[in-house]
């Protein structure tokens, strides 16, 4: 069996909602994999102005504490279920057949279950605000006794329950789909060591999403059991163990960070190589590196439970600091693939080196609270509101916007306007720096995280004004990047199949592509051969 | 051996080796059973794949495969549109649903998957 795409007999391509719904091509469900999660963030991002309103000022009223506990988790499972993870698997679906060759997903029907499964999970969840004691309160990681029947006596939290399993399913089926494609669906000559750097993320991503996403779908099941039908698995008055949740969330919760990273080291992979001039750095290194991140990630889920005194802490300090090891790796490639390259500060470009600037402080910040003595002291305060929003905003949500700028033009035949691009990345960067950085502050001045108000004490009233007004300018930023997608569809100037002179095999197709995706496949000998391609006397790499 | 069973081959030894280390250092069974499962489950998967992967040639594979030799090859059907997955999930969901709000959106649900599947296998056919 070969990964050749033969040719298929479509009818002419349907544009009506019908066919959007009964779509298995896994171009379309990619855009609608993005399009939905992007949906989603926008909603997320709402609840956190809302959210940054209320702390404008001490004493503010603005919220209910109960309103702001279901704002809270709303915003945090959002963001983590709904955006940032599954807009990495809309540009995988996207781009992962056309990155090596092949016609389509190994699976496509079960593709677009995933994708409906994971709409209905994100509505289920948001659902729970329309009932009578509102949506679920207890967090993003819905500690026990918080979100035990007890506490969260309202519908919203079985709601919360049900949604989150809907979407770690889909999660788990879309990764099924991605190992098989990349493994068996390659074009001849794309072996395994030449597949482009944000496939091999990918396959690292599903690696760790069978790994963890299961945990969590059985942490619900069981919570549910507990809610519902009178379980005492988490209930210390029956002979549970609260503590047995956190360890069951956390194994999966930590990898799910790198769930939520990995994909995007894979953007910026992708990226900086083509607006530096030169090949990637250190390919291998690249590859090994992220699954050393992988691998690792398994066994560092307790270092979110130093605080708790029951588990090793030096065991899981010492695994989250080999970490680092791997992530600087990836770092030190890809300055050395910028080191004295044609470095060209279009859009896509200069988000990558926003989210290297970022990324690189959430990291520093992680090393640091990895430290169980500096853990200790920060634990559940603003410090650790300010790293996790350093790596998956600072890091996540800048290589989204890189890669949104970067493969537009081949999902949509036209570019986002530069100059627009621009506007949108300065007010995202310093916007974003006006709002976290304060955070780190408010952690050491002693707030904690999720209370709806603060004492007027110490520089807390100002940092959090502060922090306040730069989430209006990222709001200002966001706008901006709605109102170039506007503009650059109803210019619609048509780009080139490759804008970009770029690299891998997505840009040797049409943009954007046909449905079969390639017409003709050019010799793969590289992990570059569209380059190869266009420079037939070129050097090899 | 292909790097798709080297990946969960050494997945699972990792594991392993970290479920030890874990026992030796902590004593502490909830995550030493955490690990020792997970080290399972990839073994598992690695073994699935030695053996599946026993005779598999993939064009995909070879340094020197060429378009030209790979041509003809049927590598399966694909169906453009399909309203199944649509429907699965709507029924999948009423199921999940159901068991918090209503039992019969759960019954429902569960009757509209047992008509879906039944329409899948005969479809497949």
């Amino acid at each position: 069996m070969s990964a050749v795409a033969s040719p298929r007999v479509a009818p002419a391509a349907r544009t009506d909602l019908l066919s959007w719904i009964t779509t298995t091509d896994h171009k379309r469900i990619g855009i609608l994999y993005l399009s939905t999660s992007l949906f989603y963030f926008f909603v997320a991002g709402m609840l956190a102005l809302v959210i940054r309103t209320q702390l404008a000022r001490p004493g503010n009223s603005l919220v209910t504490p109960h309103a702001y506990a279901q704002l809270f988790t709303l915003h945090g499972t959002a963001m983590i279920f709904l955006f940032v993870a599954p807009f990495a698997l809309g540009l995988a679906n996207f781009l992962i057949p056309l990155q090596i060759g092949a016609p389509d997903m190994a699976f496509p029907r079960l593709n677009a279950t995933s994708y409906w499964l994971f709409l209905s999970g994100g509505l289920v969840v948001f659902s729970g605000a329309a009932s009578n004691e509102g949506a679920a309160a207890a967090g993003w990681t819905s500690y026990v006794p918080l979100s035990a029947i007890k506490v969260s006596t309202g519908l919203g939290q079985d709601l919360w329950i049900v949604g989150v399993f809907l979407v770690s399913v889909a999660t788990i089926l879309t990764a099924v789909n991605f190992v098989t494609t990349v493994f068996i669906y390659r074009a001849p000559g794309m072996t395994m060591w030449r597949i482009p750097i944000f496939t091999w993320e990918m396959v690292a991503t599903s690696l760790l999403i069978f790994m963890a996403f299961p945990t969590l779908a059985a942490d619900l099941l069981l919570l549910f059991v507990d809610r519902r039908l009178g379980g005492h698995v988490f209930d210390p008055a029956g002979g549970g163990n609260v503590v047995l949740w956190q360890h069951l969330f956390w194994f999966f919760g930590h990898p799910e960070v790198y769930v939520m990273i990995l994909p995007y080291f894979g953007v910026i992979s992708e990226i900086i190589p083509v607006f530096s001039g030169k090949p990637i750095f250190g390919y291998t290194g690249l590859v090994l590196a992220a699954f050393a991140i992988a691998g690792l990630s398994m066994g560092v889920w307790a270092h979110h439970m130093f605080t708790t005194g029951a588990v090793n802490n030096p065991f899981f300090s010492f695994l989250s600091f080999l970490i680092a090891v791997p992530t600087g790796v990836k770092f030190f490639n890809w300055i050395a693939t910028m080191w004295r390259g044609s470095i060209s500060f279009q859009t896509p470009m200069l988000f990558a080196i926003g989210f290297l600037l970022n990324f690189l402080l959430g990291g520093v910040t992680g090393v640091m609270v990895a430290s169980p003595a500096v853990d200790y002291m920060a634990h559940d305060s603003y410090f650790v509101v300010a790293h996790f929003h350093y790596v998956l905003g600072g890091g996540s949500l800048f290589a989204i916007f890189a890669a949104l700028f970067f493969w537009w033009p081949k999902m949509f035949g036209v570019k986002l306007d530069e100059t627009l691009g621009k506007w949108c990345f300065w007010f995202l960067f310093v916007g974003f720096n006006v709002t976290f950085l304060p955070m780190h502050l408010m952690g050491l001045e002693g707030m904690p995280r999720r209370v709806f108000t603060y004492a007027n004490t110490g520089r807390l009233p100002e940092l959090n004004l502060i922090a306040t007004c730069g989430s209006y300018v990222m709001l200002v930023g966001t706008l901006l990047f709605a109102w170039n997608v506007i503009v650059s569809t109803v210019r619609r100037r048509p780009v080139g199949d490759d804008p970009w002179g770029a690299n891998s095999l997505e840009w040797a197709t049409s943009s954007p592509p046909p449905e079969h995706n390639f017409d003709k496949l050019p010799p793969i000998r590289s992990e570059r051969p569209v380059w190869d391609l266009h420079h037939p006397a070129g050097p090899r790499t | 051996m292909t790097i798709g069973r080297r990946l969960f081959i050494s997945s699972a030894a990792f594991a392993l080796v970290i479920a030890c280390g874990y026992w030796v250092v902590a004593r502490e069974i909830t995550g030493t059973f955490l690990l020792g499962f997970l080290a399972f489950a990839l073994s598992f998967i690695a073994g699935y794949m030695v053996v599946a992967e026993k005779k598999a040639d993939l064009w995909g594979d070879r340094d020197d495969a060429s378009m030209a030799e790979a041509a003809d090859q049927v590598i399966g059907t694909y169906s453009i549109r399909s309203p199944l997955p649509f429907w699965s999930a709507l029924a999948i969901t009423s199921i999940t649903l159901g068991l918090v709000i209503s039992p019969t959106l759960a019954v429902l649900g569960l009757l509209a998957a047992l008509v879906l599947g039944t329409f899948f296998i005969i479809q497949s056919r």
